[in-house]
C-alpha cells in the first residue's frame, strides 16, 4: 500500500534488465491524486519500459511499486483486437455472463455507461478496424477505465491525434484528474508538457535526471535535460532556385478510410515540401503510389516525362524511398550493413557486375554511408539486426541518399529515433535539397515541418486541403485544416 | 433411392474423420496455432485407439486414449509455440513424421509384425453411427461456443491480437496451449473413427492424408467450425463419389485424387477470399 | 544454434534413440553397432550410403532452396516422383546413343519436377494459395498419377510389377566403382551444391531470392516481384528434385517404378534444416542420414531394430530444429 498521503502510486528503486541491457537504472516515482504527469525521455531513455512496470503488465528486475487501486494504461500502438467489436473489445476478461453464456446486452449497457460517465461517444457495436484513430483510442481508455483504476498511464497518447483531437483528450483527463484519479502522460511533445502536465519528470539513460512543477521550469530546460545538452543544430537552408521536377495529378490511390482521395501537386528540385497531417489521412497510400508499390489512378511525372512502372523502374529513374517501418520495409535484419546497402541496386551497375554483385563496390558504398551518416556499428559487416533504431534509421536514409536521387520520399524518416539522431536525418535531406533534389517529408509532428519545409501541404481525407509557403507558416491555420476545418 | 442413401450414409461414414481433424484445425488456427500435425494427431489417435482396444479388449478405453494420444500430440506443439517460439509449420511436420515413425515402431514392437495390427475390438456399428453424431453436434456446439461463450470470445481475441489479451490481463499462451490439447483430442478422436469405427484394426499410413484435406477444409470454410464441418462434409462426399463411380471405368486413381485436386482448386480461392485470423502461426 | 547447443541435441536425439531400441527388446549398443557396420563396414557398404547420399541430396538441395526464398516446399517427394517418371517414360522410348540420350533423360526429369512444383508456385503467385498445402497434396496426386500410369497405359509388358520398361544399357548412368550402384550422380549433386552455394552467395539471383525470403516487403520496395520469385523457386526447386528422380531412374533402378523413394522427399526436410539451409553443409547431412538409410536396414536384420526408429528420430530433428526461424510470416490468401 501507499505510504505517502494523496498518493495514488509509488514506485521505489526501479530496476529493469534485459539481459546486459539496463533499460531503468533505479528510478523513484511517485503520482499524487488529481495530477496529470508528464514523463519525458528520448526513445530509449527507459519510459515505457517504466511505464509498463507501473502498470504490473511487467515485472521488475528489482524494487517495487505500490498503488492504491488499479493501475490502467493506454498503449501507444492501440492493443486492441481489430475484427472485434467494441463492446467485445472493453469487456474481454471481464465479460459479463449468463449461465455459460456471454451476455451481450449487458456489455453493451456496460460501454455505453462508461462512455456517458466519462464523455467519450463510441459506438458500441462498431467493429474496431472501421475506426478513426481517434475514436479507436478511445475504446482502448474505455476498456482501461472499465477497471475503475485509480492511476491511468498513457503512452505516447497524442501521436495520432489533430490538434483538436488532443484538446479533447486532455480536457478528458482533466475530468479524470479532477475526479481523484492520477493521470501519468508520456510524451515527447514539449509544448504539451508546458500546456497541461501539473509536475514533470525527464529520464535519460534509465534515470530520472529532472523533477520539476511545470510553472516552476522552461520547455529548454526539458529539452535540455532529455538530451543530456544542447540540441545539435540543423544544416543551413541555402537559397535555391527550385525547377520542376515531380508533379501529381488526381492521384488516387487505396481504398476505405484511409485512401488518398485525388490529390495534386508538385515537388520542385531544391525544395522540401511538407505534407502535414494526421495519421490516417492518405499518406500511406501517396506515398506508396509514388514509389509505386500500390495501384493507383491518375498521373504522376519526373522532369516532364510519365512516371511509371514498378518500383525497381522508378528506383532507377531516381525516386528513392525511406519507408514508414524500417524493420520490416527497408532493411533485411540478418544481414550485414554491406549486404543491405545494394537492395533497391542490385540490379544496376555499379553494385552490379554481371551476373553477380560486385563486393568491393557494395563495401565502398557502405564505409561511405556509414561514415557521412555516422552510423555506430562495429563495422560494415555487422548485421543490421544489432543496430539501434536510430543507426538503422541511419543505414536506411544513407541508402536512399546515396546515388544522387532525383526525388526523395521520406516518410517519418525521424520516428522513433534519438534526437541526435533526427538532427543529421534531418540535415542529410536539407543538403540533399541544397543540391537539388525534390524532397517530400511526410510527418506527424508539425514542428518538424515547420522546421524543416520550404512549402506545406495538408492532407485531410485523402485530399490537400491547403498550402502554405514558409513565409506564410501559421501553426493554427495548419493545425486547423488538419483537423478538417473549412 | 436406396442408392442415394447409401451414397449419403457413405458420405457421412468418410466425411466424420475429416469432420473432427477440420474442426480441430479451427480450434487451433483460431487461437494463432497453424497447426500442420492434424495427420499425426489422427495417426496417433487411431494408433493408440487400436492398441489400447486390443490390450483391455474395451474399444471405449480404446477410445479415451486415442484422444489423449491426440492431445499429447498436438499439446506438443502448443507448448513449442508458445515456450520455444518455434516456426508452427516446421515443427508441424516434424511432429507428423514422428508419430508416422513412432506409431509404424510401435506397431512392430508391440504387436510383432509390421504394417498393421491384427483385428481388434470394435465400436460396431452403433459406436460408429454415434460417433458420427457426435461430429455433427460437436459442429454446431463449437460454433455456438466461438460465438455466443466468453471462452470463444477469449479464444478468438487470441488469433487475432495475443498482446490484447495480454493486456486485457489474460494470458495468451495458456490459451493457445489449451486450444491444442482440446483440438489434439478431436483430432485424436477422428483417429479413432478410422480404426475403431469404421475399421476394426489399425495400418499405416491408413490416415492417408486426411489431415492435410482437413486444413484445406479449415481454409475452404473460412475458420469457422461450421464451414469447415461443412466442407469437411463435401469432401466426404466426394470420396464416396468414388465409390459410386467405381464401376464406370473411370481409373480408380482419378477418383482417389478428388479429394486431393479439390483441396487444390480451394486455394484458388474459387470459394472467395477469407482472412486468416491476423495471428495465426505467430508465435508470441 | 551454437556447437554446445548442437552437441546438446544430438545428444538428446542419440539418447532417445537408444531408449527406443530398447523398449524394442534389442541392446542400443548392437543396433548402433549394427548402424555404422551396415553404413560403413566396406567398400561395397560405403559404396551404398554414397547411393544413399546422392538420394537425398536432390531433393535436400531443392527444399533449401526454395525456404531460402521464403517458401515451404513439403512436396519435394511428389516431383521427384514426377522426374522420375518422365525419365523413366523418356528413356524408354528413346533410341539414342547415351552421350545423347543421358542428357535428355536427365533433362526430363527435371522438366517434370519443374511442371510439378510449378503447379504450386503458379498456385501461390496467381492466387496466393498457401503452398504447404499445395505441395502436400500434390504430393498425393503424384503417388497416385503414377500408379496409374504405370499400370495402365505405360505398364511394360514383360514386367512383373507397375513400372516402364527398362532402360537401354547405354542410357544408363556410367558407374563410378565398379560393381557397385553409385554412379556419376554423386558428382552431378555434389557440382550443384557447389553451384547452388555459390549462387546465394554472390549472384544477384541469389541475393533477390533472398531478400525476399527474409524481408517480403522491403524486397518488394526494392523492385523484387514477389510473386513471380515464388514461382521462379517452386518450379526450380521442383526441378532439382525432378532431376534427382530422373538420377534414382538412370543410375539405381534404371526404370521407372512407384516403389522409387522410400521418403527421400520428406527425409529431406530434415537433412536441409540440419545443414542449416547452407548447401555445403548439407552435403554432410545428407551423408550422415545416408548412414542412416543404408545402415537401419543392418540394423533391423542383424540386432531386430525396427528400422522405423529412424523415421520417428528423424521427425524428432525436425521439430527440435523447427526453433530455427525459417521464413517470415508471410500475408496469404486462401
Amino acid at each position: 500500500m501507499v505510504e505517502t498521503a494523496g498518493a495514488a502510486l509509488e514506485a521505489i528503486g526501479i530496476v529493469k534488465r534485459f539481459g546486459t541491457l539496463v533499460a531503468v537504472d533505479g528510478v523513484d516515482l511517485e503520482l499524487a491524486r488529481g495530477e496529470i504527469h508528464a514523463l519525458c525521455g528520448e526513445n530509449g531513455a527507459g519510459k515505457s519500459t517504466l511505464a509498463r512496470i507501473l502498470a504490473g503488465a511487467l515485472a521488475p528486475s528489482a524494487g517495487r511499486v505500490a498503488s492504491d487501486g488499479p493501475v490502467g494504461l493506454v498503449h501507444q500502438h492501440f492493443e486492441l483486437v481489430d475484427r472485434l467489436r467494441v463492446w467485445e473489445n472493453v469487456v474481454l476478461g471481464r465479460e459479463p455472463r449468463r449461465g455459460l453464456r456471454l451476455d451481450a446486452a449487458a456489455a453493451r449497457e456496460r460501454v455505453r455507461s462508461l462512455a456517458r460517465e466519462y464523455a467519450l461517444d463510441v459506438d458500441p457495436d462498431a467493429v474496431v478496424e472501421s475506426l478513426p484513430v481517434g475514436i479507436a483510442q478511445r475504446v482502448e481508455i474505455l476498456r482501461e477505465l472499465a477497471r475503475e483504476p485509480s492511476t491511468l498511464v498513457l503512452d505516447e497518447p497524442t501521436a495520432v491525434l489533430a490538434p483538436r483531437e488532443i484538446d479533447a483528450l486532455f480536457a478528458t483527463l482533466r475530468s479524470l484528474a479532477a475526479r481523484g484519479a492520477a493521470i501519468m502522460v508520456i510524451t515527447h511533445k514539449l509544448q504539451e508538457v508546458i500546456s497541461h502536465a501539473n509536475r514533470v519528470t525527464v529520464m535519460r539513460g534509465g534515470r530520472v535526471v529532472l523533477r520539476a512543477a511545470t510553472a516552476e521550469t522552461s520547455l529548454d530546460a526539458i529539452a535540455r535535460a532529455m538530451v543530456g545538452g544542447d540540441v545539435p543544430a540543423l544544416a543551413t537552408r541555402r537559397a535555391v532556385t527550385p525547377h520542376a521536377a515531380f508533379a501529381a495529378r488526381d492521384l488516387r490511390a487505396g481504398d476505405g478510410a484511409h485512401a488518398l482521395r485525388g490529390a495534386s501537386f508538385e515537388v520542385r528540385g531544391g525544395e522540401i515540401v511538407g505534407i502535414a497531417g494526421v495519421e490516417g489521412n492518405g499518406q500511406s497510400a501517396l506515398c506508396d503510389a509514388i514509389a509505386g508499390v500500390v495501384p493507383y489512378a491518375g498521373e504522376m511525372t519526373l522532369d516532364g516525362e510519365p512516371l511509371r512502372g514498378n518500383p525497381g523502374a522508378r528506383t532507377a529513374a531516381g525516386v528513392r524511398t525511406i519507408p514508414q517501418d524500417r524493420q520490416r520495409e527497408a532493411l533485411v535484419l540478418p544481414w550485414s550493413i554491406a549486404r543491405n546497402v545494394a537492395l533497391g541496386d542490385h540490379t544496376r551497375p555499379p553494385l552490379r557486375r554481371g551476373w553477380s554483385l560486385d563486393r568491393q563496390a557494395c563495401d565502398a558504398l557502405a564505409t561511405e554511408i556509414v561514415r557521412r551518416f555516422d552510423v555506430r556499428a562495429a563495422s560494415i559487416r555487422t548485421s543490421v539486426a544489432a543496430l539501434s533504431g536510430g543507426n538503422q534509421q541511419k543505414v536506411v536514409v544513407g541508402r536512399a541518399l546515396a546515388h544522387e536521387p532525383r526525388v526523395v520520399i521520406a516518410y517519418q524518416p525521424t520516428r522513433g529515433i534519438d534526437v541526435g539522431a533526427a538532427s543529421l536525418v534531418q540535415s542529410r535531406l536539407i543538403e540533399a535539397r541544397n543540391a537539388g533534389a525534390a524532397v517530400l517529408l511526410v510527418s506527424f509532428e508539425l514542428d518538424e515541418l515547420l522546421a524543416v519545409a520550404d512549402r506545406i501541404l495538408v492532407l485531410y481525407r485523402g485530399a490537400i486541403a491547403g498550402e502554405f509557403a514558409r513565409e506564410g507558416f501559421d501553426r493554427a491555420r495548419i493545425g486547423a485544416l488538419m483537423a478538417g476545418a473549412a | 433411392m436406396a442408392e442415394l442413401l447409401d451414397f449419403f450414409q457413405l458420405a457421412l461414414v468418410k466425411a466424420t474423420p475429416l469432420i473432427f481433424a477440420a474442426l480441430a484445425g479451427v480450434i487451433c488456427e483460431r487461437s494463432g496455432i497453424l497447426n500442420i500435425a492434424l495427420e499425426g494427431g489422427l495417426t496417433v489417435g487411431a494408433f493408440t485407439g487400436a492398441a489400447v482396444s486390443f490390450e483391455t479388449g474395451n474399444p471405449l478405453l480404446g477410445l479415451i486414449a486415442g484422444m489423449l494420444a491426440g492431445a499429447l500430440l498436438c499439446g506438443l506443439l502448443g507448448v513449442a509455440a508458445t515456450r520455444f517460439g518455434v516456426d508452427q509449420i516446421v515443427a508441424g511436420i516434424g511432429l507428423n513424421m514422428l508419430a508416422a515413425g513412432a506409431t509404424a515402431f510401435a506397431v512392430v514392437v508391440l504387436f510383432g509384425a509390421p504394417g498393421a495390427t491384427p483385428e481388434v475390438h470394435a465400436l460396431g456399428s452403433a459406436g460408429e453411427t454415434a460417433l458420427i453424431a457426435v461430429a455433427v453436434v460437436a459442429a454446431l456446439a463449437l460454433q455456438l461456443g466461438f460465438d455466443r461463450t466468453p471462452w470463444g470470445l477469449r479464444l478468438r481475441a487470441c488469433g487475432e491480437n495475443p498482446q490484447a489479451v495480454l493486456s486485457a490481463g489474460l494470458d495468451p499462451r495458456r490459451i493457445r496451449v489449451l486450444a491444442t490439447l482440446a483440438g489434439g483430442a478431436i483430432a485424436g478422436l477422428g483417429g479413432v473413427f478410422l480404426s475403431l469405427g469404421e475399421l476394426d484394426l489399425y495400418s499405416d499410413g491408413m490416415t492417408a492424408g486426411r489431415g492435410f484435406i482437413a486444413l484445406a477444409a479449415v481454409i475452404f470454410g473460412r475458420w469457422t467450425p461450421l464451414g469447415a464441418a461443412g466442407a469437411a462434409l463435401a469432401f466426404g462426399a466426394l470420396s464416396a463419389l468414388q465409390f459410386v463411380l467405381q464401376r464406370s471405368g473411370v481409373p480408380s486413381e482419378l477418383m482417389q485424387a478428388l479429394p486431393y485436386l479439390a483441396a487444390l482448386a480451394a486455394l484458388t480461392g474459387i470459394v472467395g477470399k477469407a482472412r486468416a485470423p491476423a495471428a495465426d502461426g505467430v508465435s508470441l | 544454434m551454437s556447437r554446445r547447443n548442437a552437441a546438446i541435441f544430438a545428444a538428446v536425439l542419440l539418447a532417445i534413440a537408444a531408449g527406443a531400441m530398447a523398449l524394442a527388446g534389442a541392446n542400443p549398443l548392437a543396433g548402433f553397432a549394427a548402424l555404422l557396420r551396415g553404413a560403413l563396414g566396406g567398400e561395397r557398404q560405403l559404396s551404398e550410403t554414397l547411393v544413399q547420399t546422392t538420394a537425398l541430396l536432390f531433393p535436400s538441395l531443392a527444399v533449401a532452396f526454395a525456404f531460402r526464398a521464403g517458401l515451404f516446399n513439403i512436396g519435394a517427394e511428389g516431383q521427384l516422383i514426377v522426374g522420375g517418371l518422365f525419365a523413366g517414360l523418356a528413356g524408354a522410348a528413346l533410341v539414342a546413343p547415351g552421350w545423347i540420350a543421358i542428357p535428355v533423360i536427365l533433362l526430363a526429369g527435371a522438366a517434370g519436377g519443374a511442371f510439378w512444383g510449378g503447379i504450386a508456385g503458379a498456385l501461390r503467385a496467381r492466387f496466393g494459395g498457401n503452398e504447404v498445402i499445395a505441395t502436400l497434396m500434390l504430393n498425393i496426386v503424384a503417388a497416385l498419377l503414377a500408379n496409374y500410369l504405370v499400370v495402365g497405359p505405360f505398364h511394360a509388358p514383360a514386367a512383373t510389377g507397375p513400372e516402364t520398361a527398362e532402360l537401354p544399357v547405354s542410357s544408363w548412368l556410367p558407374v563410378l566403382i565398379p560393381g557397385t550402384r553409385l554412379t556419376i550422380s554423386l558428382l552431378l549433386a555434389l557440382a550443384l551444391a557447389g553451384a547452388l552455394s555459390f549462387m546465394f552467395a554472390r549472384t544477384v539471383f541469389g541475393y533477390a531470392l533472398q531478400a525476399a525470403g527474409e524481408a517480403p516487403q522491403a524486397a518488394a520496395r526494392a523492385g523484387i516481384d514477389l510473386r513471380r520469385t515464388a514461382l521462379v523457386a517452386l518450379t526450380l526447386s521442383g526441378a532439382i528434385a525432378g532431376f534427382g528422380g530422373a538420377t534414382l531412374v538412370a543410375g539405381v533402378l534404371h526404370r521407372f517404378n512407384v516403389a522409387l523413394s522410400p521418403g527421400y522427399g520428406f527425409i529431406a526436410i530434415a537433412v536441409a534444416l540440419v545443414g542449416g539451409l547452407d548447401p555445403l553443409w548439407i552435403v554432410l547431412a545428407a551423408f550422415a542420414f545416408g548412414i542412416l538409410q543404408s545402415g537401419s536396414l543392418t540394423m533391423q536384420a542383424l540386432a531386430h531394430v525396427p528400422k522405423d526408429v529412424v523415421g520417428f528420430v528423424e521427425g524428432l530433428a525436425i521439430l527440435g530444429l523447427s526453433a530455427r526461424r525459417i521464413a517470415n510470416p508471410r500475408e496469404e490468401s486462401a
